[in-house]
């Protein structure tokens, strides 16, 4: 019973502490509005410029061919002069030439010996670089078959089969879970630990016939359900008004966020047994989930980095669980998919609580 | 040998902390109604001796018990039955005053209801309050309420009124003196010798980890060499050797405004002495007032130092 009122009583506590509530709610709130405003995939079209020094019928054809590939929007530009310029200064990115005497060309039928040069100009950090290339080598493909009047013997036709399209906003919903569930953890149960040390509160209960256990189970207890609203908030945020997805179950999205938050309470009550004040224990906290929140893959993948940090980070705890989360919300998949990640993540509980249990101290 | 009116019972009680010994072998016994006091400055080992009878820290050596039950094996049964206020020791920040009592009365089988605590401490009207809205001497109250959650038998107030300006100090001296009217066991722990003068029947004296004297405060005072101050004032000057020279007069001082302090051994015979003195040698005072000597003063004699911090 005392478990039980200890409860209620850390979860009214967490609801009148508007810091916490900030670093629990808002702050991960803020990543995701932010990132819900800015379109982050890959644009759906891109603008090609032609310059057409042949100007006759099959030069037109081959431009009407362009345009209905969809994707390419195509403006006609004579000048090629000042579209090379436009193009080294990144004011547009995709320039073809079509050189003059096409139709000439291709009357000459079977006697042509060498074909006419088609030039792509195209700025090679742009996203789209590879599909346009792509599309308008398809459509000069097409051209040839059409001119050479030859017979199709083979046909593709495409198929879209994966009907979930993952947005990069999409990765990042399980990213912003993991890292808000991680900072409130670590910087809030470090904080309060200190506190109540400081103030002696802890004492002041060890002072009553309560045990100390029980002292903490409800207060771990009120955290977690925290972190279950937490989540909640920050995917139902994400689906409602940014019009992310999250495709797989909820429920073992939501035995990960406990287990995560676990693993990150641990940590956090390791750091306030630390820490001299609350103020230290809030920097120390904040150093030690800062790292995380950049390695662990919240924003990019971490298999871009290189391959020595990569073995590290592989070990944070955010680590697994970010790749677990994504897994079953994005890749519909179950939890028992992740026994590698599900097996670090209970190794930190261990650890953690361990270490957490020696380092413990009342005053 | 346990006596029946024995509440607290405390043996050979040494308490380490590497090789400083906080505690180092006290004995007392506090007695059933009683207001007990621990007395000494800060450093004497008052709050260590304090928590390794509450049960909060294990003694070294030595034995404590509270109600018959030792504080080592049956801490939790002790716990139940006393209540302890901590020095300067904090409540939830974001819990009303009735919540946090509500809170703590269910670590307890026993316990009584927030109105009815914050009413014996005057604060009914905070009751919504949080703890960080109290002034400081609203807080001790609180603390007060807080360590009567449970309608403890014992209770154990360390520097209770620590920190405090006079007015309050006051307040929580009455507040003491009607949770003792309330037939509960007070211990206190204290550097101020008017507080253990006022509020204690008897006083333990520590210093440096040790008891150095425990009676009633006024027993202390009447073993000092000379128990009594007697400070008279005069127009003329008075001739120093004459008063040293009166019965049970130890020291003469000489204050400003023509004032004398005599240090004497016994107050009756020194002042007709005095009287007939001055009669004698045609000297009138202003006037003449008799007073016994302080804690203070035992205090110094005990340990050759002053109580103050």
């Amino acid at each position: 019973m005392a478990v039980w009122h200890l409860f209620v009583a850390n979860l009214k506590m967490i609801a009148r502490d508007k810091q916490a509530l900030f670093w629990a709610l808002v702050f991960p709130l803020i990543f995701v509005v932010v990132f819900g405003l800015f379109r982050l995939d890959q644009p759906s079209s891109a603008k090609l410029t032609v310059v057409d020094q042949s100007q006759d019928r099959v030069s037109l054809a081959l431009v009407e061919g362009l345009k209905g590939a969809g994707v390419l929007e195509i403006d006609q530009s004579r000048d090629l002069a000042s579209a090379r310029e436009d193009l080294a200064k990144g004011q547009i990115s995709f320039v073809l030439v079509i050189p003059p005497g096409m139709a000439q060309t291709v009357a000459g039928g079977a006697t042509v010996r060498e074909p006419v040069s088609l030039v792509l100009l195209y700025d090679q950090a742009h996203v789209m670089t590879i599909r346009v290339q792509s599309i308008v080598r398809g459509v000069v493909d097409r051209a040839n078959l059409l001119l050479a009047d030859a017979p199709s013997f083979l046909a593709l036709t495409g198929e879209p089969v994966q009907a979930r399209q993952i947005r990069y906003f999409d990765f990042l919903l399980p990213g912003f879970v993991g890292m808000g569930v991680m900072i409130y953890a670590v910087v809030g149960m470090a904080t309060i630990l200190a506190s109540y040390r400081q103030e002696k509160i802890l004492k002041r209960v060890l002072a009553t016939p309560l045990s100390v256990g029980k002292f903490f189970v409800g207060l771990v207890l009120a955290h977690v359900v925290l972190a279950l609203v937490q989540a909640g908030i920050i995917l139902g945020a994400g689906v409602l008004l940014f019009h992310g997805h999250v495709y797989g179950n909820l429920f073992w999205v939501a035995v990960l966020v406990m287990l995560g938050n676990i693993v990150f309470l641990s940590l956090g009550f390791i750091v306030g047994s630390f820490a001299e004040s609350s103020q230290a224990a809030n920097g120390i906290g904040n150093a030690v989930t800062m790292p995380m929140m950049f390695f662990s893959g919240v924003f990019f993948s971490s298999d871009s980095l290189p391959a020595v940090m990569r073995v590290v980070v592989k070990y944070l705890p955010l680590t697994p669980l970010l790749e677990a989360l994504r897994g079953v919300a994005l890749d519909a998949k179950p939890l028992w998919d992740f026994p590698t990640q599900i097996a670090i993540l209970l190794a930190w509980v261990a650890v953690t609580a361990v270490v957490a249990v020696r380092v413990f101290r009342f005053s | 040998m346990t006596r029946m009116d024995n509440v607290i019972e405390v043996n050979g009680l040494v308490k380490s902390f590497g090789t400083f010994r906080a505690v180092d072998g006290i004995s007392f016994e506090v007695q059933r109604g009683e207001v007990f006091g621990i007395l000494g400055p800060n450093g004497a080992g008052k709050t260590t001796a304090l928590e390794c009878v509450e049960g909060l820290q294990q003694p070294t050596s030595g034995t404590a018990s509270v109600l018959g039950m030792d504080t080592q094996r049956e801490v939790r049964r002790v716990k139940e039955r006393i209540g302890v206020q901590l020095q300067a020791s904090g409540y939830f920040d974001y819990l009303t005053l009735t919540e946090i009592l509500e809170l703590f009365g269910r670590f307890y089988p026993r316990r009584l209801a927030p109105g009815e605590l914050l009413a014996k401490v005057g604060l009914q009207e905070k009751a919504r309050s949080t703890v960080g809205k109290l002034s400081g001497g609203q807080k001790q109250r609180f603390s007060i309420a807080a360590t009567l959650v449970n309608d403890p038998e014992v209770v154990f107030l360390d520097e209770p009124t620590t920190g405090l300006d006079p007015q309050a100090r006051r307040n929580l001296w009455e507040l003491v003196e009607q949770v003792h009217a309330e037939g509960r066991t007070v211990v206190l722990t204290t550097h101020y010798m008017e507080e253990a003068e006022v509020l204690c029947q008897r006083v333990a004296v520590m210093d440096r980890g040790v008891i150095v004297a425990l009676d009633s405060p006024l027993n202390l005072v009447r073993r000092l060499p000379s128990p009594y101050r007697i400070r008279l004032q005069s127009r003329s000057p008075l001739p120093m050797e004459g008063l040293r020279a009166l019965p049970t007069v130890r020291e003469v001082a000489r204050g400003g405004d023509g004032t004398y302090l005599l240090q004497a051994g016994d107050a009756a015979s020194t002042v007709s002495a005095l009287v007939e003195w001055a009669r004698a040698h045609e000297v009138s005072f202003e006037q003449l007032e008799v007073k016994p000597a302080t804690l203070d003063e035992v205090f110094l004699a005990l340990t050759g130092r002053q109580l103050r911090d």
